[in-house]
């Protein structure tokens, strides 16, 4: 085999390779959108037919209609939060210096990397104890407990193509430091703030181990899902399910759209959002 | 948060804050009113509790109810028990597993993605990665469940082969394929990020001194990725060896893992205290294999 057939061969096994994987990542979510219009009540092949049944059994299910609305909320309102105490937690990390940043930069970036079964459990325990459990209030706060970790570190990224020299100027022009950062830092960190604020809607959207601990009677429609599939077999769950990826899918791709990930080049393209 | 003070660069001590035509109006008070919010938030809902559930590790439950106490009891009872020691080996040996896997496969993907595919390819490759990283894990194992079942749709199609039917759900494949789901996307996003920032002309440099691309990926590429291999490593362990949802429906939690003996200790009864007990014992572990990830980045490349 000479170098040019070996090459070529090697670049065919590296496509193949690459189909399978995202064959492989893909094809969860193909399935549950697929079967989610199947007439068929069990999953299975062949085919049952094309059917909006079960999208209309999840209309008229008051309980997949109320946890909807409960993820929306948790989802809208930790998205918010997350974002405003992101930007700040990147901006003190960004501008200043001083004893124990480092814990403080770690109690912001940790929590996602607490197993999130612990980090259920431990809130409850906490929470039960104060007294502030079983509502969707409590549910936000310890979302956004989590979800800031993801606002932080986007609106990091973004803050360290600001550099210094900027707000320098503006305070050498007479803007106090708070007028500084209202003029120049937020709309400089316009395009990641918009990123944070859908990336942190994704995180509580999908999350439900904390929200089952914390939530009580009140479900987000993650911890729905948990329930019907503990129950019976149900096949509103694909149609739920179909709801919920393409409301995930549509976040993290406007998160996405806002950050623009770069592999080997700068995060964003600086100075397309400066104003 | 007493010691704050902007960063001194040299421009900074020209102009000498506060900037002229201001009144010095005491200190800056803006890295307090920034700060304190959200450290208040993460120790109210995020340090406050794990504490706490350290601090009842020590607690004793009488008639349904926790009282406060300093006793070792839980402890000795936890560590003790057959249960949690299979637990426990069970868990770390399946996260293991998985991490070795997910490495094996992400890694030729990685590199197929970051150095092989034309930009626009790969920024959508990216974007197919990320999606599913925050796309609902129970849903997909969910899916897995309906391919894999008896009836499902794996058999169907290995029955139209003449195979089967398998026993795919249930076993060690099974929980491998929903751990994987999990960790792979990560993986292969951790190991892209690193692979797009190696420096180019390394790798050219070793192409023309006449090294083969199989020792440029050994002897170049992989120790430049070094931190990357053991960040990717140890995020599969860590998603792996907490994961609740993928042992439960992909085993029906039979070996238990360490999350379903906290879940089931939970809400089994009031034995918080020993639930507290095995997750603080999983954080000790992982702190254990974060530290030896540490090191071994650490170590210089011999």
């Amino acid at each position: 085999m000479n170098a040019s057939t070996s090459a070529c061969v090697s670049r065919v096994c590296q496509r193949v390779w690459l189909a399978l994987l995202f064959g492989f990542i893909a094809a969860p979510m193909l399935i549950i959108v697929v079967f989610s219009f199947d007439a068929n009540r069990f999953p299975a092949i062949p085919w049952g037919g094309f059917s909006l049944q079960w999208h209309q059994a999840i209309l008229e299910d008051a309980m997949v209609m109320e946890a909807f609305g409960n993820t929306v909320l948790v989802a809208l309102s930790t998205a918010v939060l997350s974002t405003v105490l992101g930007f700040a937690a990147a901006y003190i990390d960004h501008r200043y210096r001083f004893r124990g940043k480092t814990a403080f930069s770690l109690l912001v970036a940790i929590p996602p990397a607490v197993p999130a079964t612990i980090l259920g459990m431990a809130m409850l325990a906490f929470l039960s104890r104060v007294g502030v459990f079983g509502t969707v209030q409590a549910i936000v706060a310890c979302h956004v407990a989590l979800a800031t970790s993801f606002s932080m570190a986007i609106i990091r990224l973004r803050l360290g193509e600001l550099g210094h020299d900027l707000e320098q100027a503006a305070w050498n022009l007479g803007a106090s430091p708070a007028t500084a950062l209202m003029q120049v830092v937020v709309p400089f960190c316009k395009r990641s703030l918009i990123a944070a604020f859908f990336l942190s809607a994704a995180v509580s959207f999908d999350e439900f181990m904390v929200a089952w601990f914390i939530g009580g009677v009140h479900e987000t429609l993650p911890v729905r899902i948990l329930n019907l599939l503990q129950g019976q077999v149900s096949p509103k769950v694909n149609a739920i399910g179909t709801v919920v990826l393409a409301i995930s899918v549509a976040l993290v791709l406007l998160a996405q759209r806002f950050v623009g990930v770069r592999v080997g080049r700068p995060a964003t393209t600086t100075g397309s959002e400066t104003p | 948060m007493d010691t704050l003070h902007p960063v001194a660069t040299p421009m900074a001590m020209m102009a000498g804050r506060p900037a002229p035509g201001h009144r010095n109006r005491g200190p800056d008070k803006l890295p307090i009113a920034l700060g304190l919010p959200v450290m208040a938030w993460q120790i109210a809902f995020f340090a406050g509790p794990l504490l706490f559930l350290v601090v009842i590790t020590f607690w004793r439950v009488r008639s349904f109810r926790l009282e406060p106490a300093l006793s070792l009891d839980n402890w000795t009872r936890v560590l003790g028990s057959g249960t949690f020691q299979q637990a426990m080996l069970h868990t770390a040996t399946i996260a293991a597993t998985a991490t070795l896997l997910a490495l094996a496969m992400a890694l030729p993907a990685a590199y197929t993605i970051a150095l092989r595919l034309p930009s626009k390819v790969r920024d959508m490759a990216i974007a197919a990665l990320v999606v599913p990283v925050l796309s609902s894990y129970i849903l997909r194992i969910y899916a897995w469940q309906i391919v894999l079942s008896p009836e499902g749709i794996a058999n169907s199609l290995l029955g139209g082969l003449g195979i089967g039917p398998l026993p795919l759900l249930g076993g060690a494949f099974s929980l491998q394929i929903g751990l994987l789901t999990l960790t792979l996307p990560i993986a292969v996003l951790i190991l892209v990020f690193a692979l797009g920032g190696v420096d180019k002309s390394l790798i050219e440099a070793a192409g023309n001194l006449g090294c083969r691309r199989v020792r440029v990926v050994w002897n170049v590429l992989l120790p430049a990725i070094r931190p990357a291999l053991v960040l990717a490593a140890s995020s599969t362990f860590l998603l792996a060896f907490g994961d609740y949802v993928g042992p439960l429906f992909m085993t029906g939690s039979n070996p238990p893992t360490l999350s379903i003996l906290i879940v089931d200790t939970v809400k089994s009864g009031s034995q918080w205290p020993r639930a507290s007990v095995i997750g603080v014992s999983m954080l000790v572990l992982l702190g254990l294999v974060y530290g030896a990830g540490q090191r071994f980045t650490a170590r210089r490349f011999s």
